[in-house]
C-alpha cells in the first residue's frame, strides 16, 4: 500500500495538520539515530500497519514517535530508542503546573512566567539526564544516591561572585543588547547598571549572584552627597533588588551584597575608580568614611523593612567580620547597628574571616577563600570574578544503610559516591565548554564577552562543589548516636568530613580541577533523599528520618548541622557545628533560630564576638519569624494563623528557609516538617537579656 | 599522668623532630598518640583541636582537659614530661 492510500491526518509539532507520510518516520530515524536505512524503512512500515489496524483518523507526532520507540525496543535497539526519544510532559502535569505553585524552590512565585520556567526546567532536566550525563550518573541521581542540583539549568553554571568595578570600568555593554551604556557618571546610574547586570547574570547562572565589597566600590560616587541622599540611594538599591519580580521566571534576583566596615587589607592600596570609569587618583583606603556611611545607611533601610515592615528577602547583606574590623574606629557602634537588624529583621549574615583569610561570599552559604593570585587581582578588582559550575550532593544516610555498621565499607562507599560526583562534574564541565566555545554567538554569549583580555566567566578557576546531606543521620545509623549525643559521635562525623576533604585534595591533584566541599543548602534535596530512603530502606530509615512520617513532612538534617530539634544552648550549637567548618572549604553556616524571641542588640553583638573569638564557625545568621497580614498590611512577631492586629486569617508566615527569607506557604513538605521541629532559642536569649539588663 | 597527642605530616620540615620527641616520650612510658593529618583520623582529630600549624603537640589529662600545647614548634622532651607529670 502506498502511504497516501491511508486516510489519516497527523498533528505535527509545527502546529500543522498534514497528510500521513511514512517517509518522515524513516527520515527521522536516519537523521537522529545510527540505524541503517533498511531497518528504518522496516520500522516505519510496521508502525504504519499498526496505525492502519487501529482505525484511528488523526494521530499526533508524539504518539507516532512513541510507537516507533516501542518498535525499536522490540527489536532490541535500545541505544537508538534513547537517541530517538522525545522530551515532554503529560497534559495532566502541565495542567497541575499551571494551576498550582512550584514547591521545589520557595523563591519561584506562581504565575505565567514561573510556569514557563518550570516547564523549561522539566524538559532541560530530562535532557540533562539523557544527554549530558552518563547512564550511571543519571541513575545515581534518579535513585537518590546523589543529587545533581539545578538540572533544569543544565546549560548554565551554578552561581557567581563579582565586583562592581567591572561595570564601573566598562559600563553596560552586553552582547546582543540593543544599546550600550558607557561607565556611569552618577550613583543612581551605577545602581541601575548594577541591577540590570544582575538580572542579565541571573539569566546565565542557576543560583546566586554575589557582589563583593559593594559599599567600598560605591564610595567614590558618594563624595559630596548628604546623609539623606546616601540613605535614598541605599533605599533604592534594596528596593530595586527586592522588587525585581520580573527577572527569570518572575523570581526576584537571588542576590548577595558583601559589606565591610573597614577597608580590607587587600583593597587598601587599590586605585579607586570613580564617575565615568576614571581613576580618582585616590586609593580605596582613602574612602573608608564614605564606604562606612553607605553600609550604615543600608542597614538603616534593612531595619525599617519594606512598606509593611516586613524583612527584605533580597539582597542578602553579608557582613565580613575580620581581625581588622575590631581595630577600626566605630566598629562597636556598627556591630550594634547590624545586630539590631539581625534581631529585629534577621537580615544580617555574619561571615568570619579570621587571621589572614579573605573571602567572597555568594549563594546560600557559598564562599570562596581568596588565594594568592586572587589577592593580586585585588589590585584590579574588575578581574575578581568567581563561579561554581555545578553542585552535587551525596546522600550520606543511604551510605550508612548500605554499610551495615562496617567502617571500611562506609568509607569505601563514600569514595565511590565521591567519584561519581566528580564524574558528573566533568560531564557538566565538558557540556558547558562546548556551549562557551561558540563564543558571543552561542547561548552563553554574556559569559564569553571579553572586555579585559579574558572572558567574563573565568572558566579555568571555576569551582566544582560537592555537598553532603544528613551527616547527623549517617552517624546515627552507623554508631547509634546523633552528633549531639557524645564527643565520640561528633568526632566520628568529623572523620567522615575529613575523609571527604582529603578526597577533594586527591581529585585536585589527579584531575586538575578545583573540587571543593560545600554545605549544600538542600532546600528540597533533604526532603527528596528522606522520601526515597523511606521507600527503599524501610524499616531502618523510619527510625532515623526526621519530621512526621504520617503527614509526609520528612527530612534529613541539612549538611553537617546538628539535629534542629535538639535543645542545645546556641553557643554550644555554633561551637560544635563550627568544628566542621574548616574542612568545608566552599562555605558553611550555622542558624540560630529565634522564633518570637527578640534579643537586645548587645546580646547579639556579644554572641557574634564570642563566635569570632572562640569558635571556628564560618558564618552565622539569626532567624526570627513573622506573620504578615494581607488585609491590614501589618507585620507581627512569631508565626500565627491569624493577624494579631485585625484578626484576619489572610496571613503569611515569613522566616528563613535555608539561606534566605521567604513565605512559609511556599515551602515544600520536608521544610515544613523541619520548621515544626526547630528549637527556638527563646530561653537562652531571655536569660542573656536579663543578664545584660542587670549589668 | 597526662597523654600526649602529636600532629604531623610527611614532608613538613620540623615533623622529624616531633617524631623523635614521640620516641623519647614513649621511652619514658608516656602514652603518645601520633596523628598524620593526611589521614582521615588524623585530620579529624587535628580539626577538633584546631591545629593550624605543624607539628602541634597537645597534652591532656584523663578527662581530656588541656594541660599544655605547642603549635608549630617542637619543645624539649623535659618540657613535655614536666607537663605530663603534673597530673
Amino acid at each position: 500500500m502506498e502511504t497516501t492510500d491511508l486516510n489519516l491526518f497527523v498533528r505535527t509539532s509545527e502546529e500543522t495538520i498534514s497528510d500521513w507520510d511514512r517517509s518522515k518516520i524513516t527520515d527521522a530515524l536516519i537523521r537522529e539515530t545510527l540505524i541503517d536505512h533498511d531497518t528504518a524503512i522496516e520500522v516505519s512500515k510496521e508502525v504504519e500497519r499498526m496505525i492502519r489496524k487501529s482505525g484511528i483518523k488523526v494521530v499526533t507526532a508524539p504518539l507516532i514517535r512513541e510507537l516507533v520507540n516501542a518498535r525499536l525496543i522490540e527489536k532490541g535497539l535500545e541505544s537508538s530508542r534513547k537517541m530517538h526519544t522525545r522530551l515532554g510532559m503529560p497534559i495532566y502535569d502541565v495542567d497541575n503546573l499551571i494551576l498550582h505553585p512550584n514547591k521545589e524552590n520557595a523563591n519561584v512565585p506562581h504565575g505565567p512566567e514561573a510556569t514557563n520556567l518550570t516547564l523549561a526546567e522539566r524538559i532541560k532536566k530530562e535532557y540533562a539526564l539523557l544527554s549530558v550525563f552518563s547512564q550511571d550518573v543519571s541513575d545515581a541521581h534518579m535513585n537518590g544516591d546523589i543529587h545533581l542540583h539545578d538540572l533544569g539549568f543544565i546549560d548554565r553554571p551554578y552561581c557567581s561572585g563579582q565586583s562592581l568595578e567591572y561595570i564601573k570600568k566598562f559600563g553596560l555593554n552586553l552582547p546582543h543588547s540593543l544599546s550600550m551604556a558607557n561607565p556611569a557618571k552618577h550613583p543612581e546610574v551605577l545602581l541601575a547598571h548594577l541591577v540590570k547586570f544582575s538580572a542579565a547574570l541571573q539569566s546565565n547562572f542557576a543560583g546566586a549572584i554575589g557582589w563583593d565589597a559593594i559599599n567600598i566600590f560605591f564610595a567614590p560616587y558618594l563624595d559630596g552627597m548628604s546623609d539623606n541622599e546616601v540613605k535614598q540611594l541605599a533605599q533604592m538599591l534594596i528596593f530595586e533588588f527586592s522588587q525585581q519580580a520580573v527577572a527569570r521566571g518572575g523570581q526576584a534576583i537571588f542576590s548577595d551584597i558583601n559589606l565591610y566596615w573597614e577597608i580590607p587589607k587587600h583593597f587598601v592600596d587599590t586605585p579607586a575608580i570613580g564617575p565615568g570609569g576614571k581613576f580618582t587618583g585616590k586609593t580605596y583606603g582613602e574612602y573608608e568614611k564614605e564606604a562606612q556611611r553607605f553600609a550604615w545607611k543600608l542597614f538603616e533601610v534593612y531595619k525599617e523593612g519594606d512598606g509593611s515592615g516586613r524583612p527584605f528577602f533580597f539582597p542578602k547583606p553579608i557582613v565580613h567580620i575580620t581581625e581588622k574590623f575590631f581595630h577600626t574606629q566605630g566598629h562597636m557602634d556598627f556591630l550594634y547597628h547590624i545586630s539590631d537588624v539581625a534581631s529585629d529583621k534577621g537580615n544580617t549574615y555574619f561571615v568570619f574571616d579570621r587571621g589572614e583569610t579573605a573571602k567572597i561570599s555568594e549563594c546560600c552559604r557559598l564562599s570562596f577563600k581568596l588565594e594568592e593570585h586572587d589577592l593580586l587581582d585585588a589590585k584590579e578588582p574588575w578581574r575578581m570574578r568567581y563561579c561554581a559550575l555545578q553542585n552535587v550532593s551525596l546522600n550520606l544516610p543511604r551510605i550508612a544503610y548500605l554499610a551495615h555498621g562496617d567502617d571500611a565499607k562506609l568509607f569505601d562507599l563514600i569514595a565511590d559516591r565521591f567519584e561519581l560526583a566528580v564524574k558528573a562534574h566533568k560531564e557538566k564541565r565538558s557540556f558547558l565548554e562546548k556551549l562557551l566555545s561558540l563564543g558571543e554567538n552561542g547561548p552563553l554569549s554574556l559569559l564569553t564577552m571579553n572586555r579585559d583580555g579574558m572572558p567574563y566567566l573565568r572558566f579555568s578557576i571555576a569551582s566544582h562543589l560537592i555537598g553532603m546531606v544528613g551527616l547527623n543521620e549517617m552517624v546515627q545509623i552507623h554508631t547509634g548516636e546523633e552528633l549531639h549525643d557524645s564527643k565520640k559521635a561528633l568526632k566520628f562525623g568529623l572523620k567522615i568530613i575529613a575523609h571527604m576533604n582529603l578526597l577533594t585534595d586527591k581529585i585536585k591533584r589527579k584531575e586538575g580541577i578545583k573540587v571543593v566541599l560545600e554545605q549544600t543548602p538542600a532546600e528540597s534535596t533533604s526532603y527528596r533523599f528522606a522520601r526515597l530512603d523511606l521507600h527503599y530502606f524501610s524499616p531502618a530509615s523510619g527510625r532515623v528520618v526526621k519530621g512526621d512520617i504520617s503527614s509526609g513532612e520528612v527530612y534529613y538534617t541539612n549538611s553537617t548541622h546538628l539535629n534542629v530539634k535538639n535543645h542545645v544552648n546556641p553557643i554550644e550549637r555554633v561551637t560544635n557545628e563550627g568544628i566542621f567548618h574548616p574542612l568545608i572549604e566552599a562555605g558553611s553556616i550555622s542558624h540560630v533560630w529565634l522564633g518570637e524571641a527578640q534579643p537586645s542588640k548587645e546580646a547579639i553583638a556579644d554572641f557574634v564576638i564570642k563566635t569570632f573569638k572562640h569558635t571556628t564557625n564560618d558564618q552565622i545568621a539569626f532567624s526570627p519569624e513573622f506573620t504578615t497580614c494581607n488585609k491590614c498590611n501589618r507585620t507581627s512577631r512569631g508565626l500565627s494563623d491569624t493577624c494579631t492586629y485585625c484578626g484576619s486569617g489572610d496571613v503569611d508566615g515569613i522566616t528563613r528557609i535555608t539561606g534566605y527569607f521567604t513565605k512559609v506557604s511556599s515551602w515544600n513538605k520536608g521544610k515544613l516538617g523541619e520548621l515544626k521541629d526547630r528549637y527556638r532559642n527563646n530561653e537562652y536569649f531571655a536569660e542573656r537579656q536579663e543578664k545584660v539588663a542587670n549589668e | 599522668m597526662g597523654t600526649v597527642k602529636i600532629f604531623y605530616k610527611d614532608g613538613c620540615p620540623m615533623c622529624p623532630m616531633a617524631k623523635r620527641l614521640k620516641d623519647n616520650l614513649q621511652e619514658n612510658n608516656v602514652d603518645v598518640h601520633y596523628f598524620n593529618v593526611e589521614t582521615a583520623d588524623g585530620l579529624a582529630e587535628a580539626t577538633f583541636y584546631r591545629v593550624l600549624a605543624l607539628p602541634t603537640i597537645v597534652v591532656e589529662d584523663e578527662m581530656e582537659n588541656g594541660l599544655g600545647e605547642w603549635r608549630g614548634i617542637v619543645p624539649k622532651v623535659e618540657e613535655v614530661l614536666h607537663v605530663v607529670q603534673k597530673t
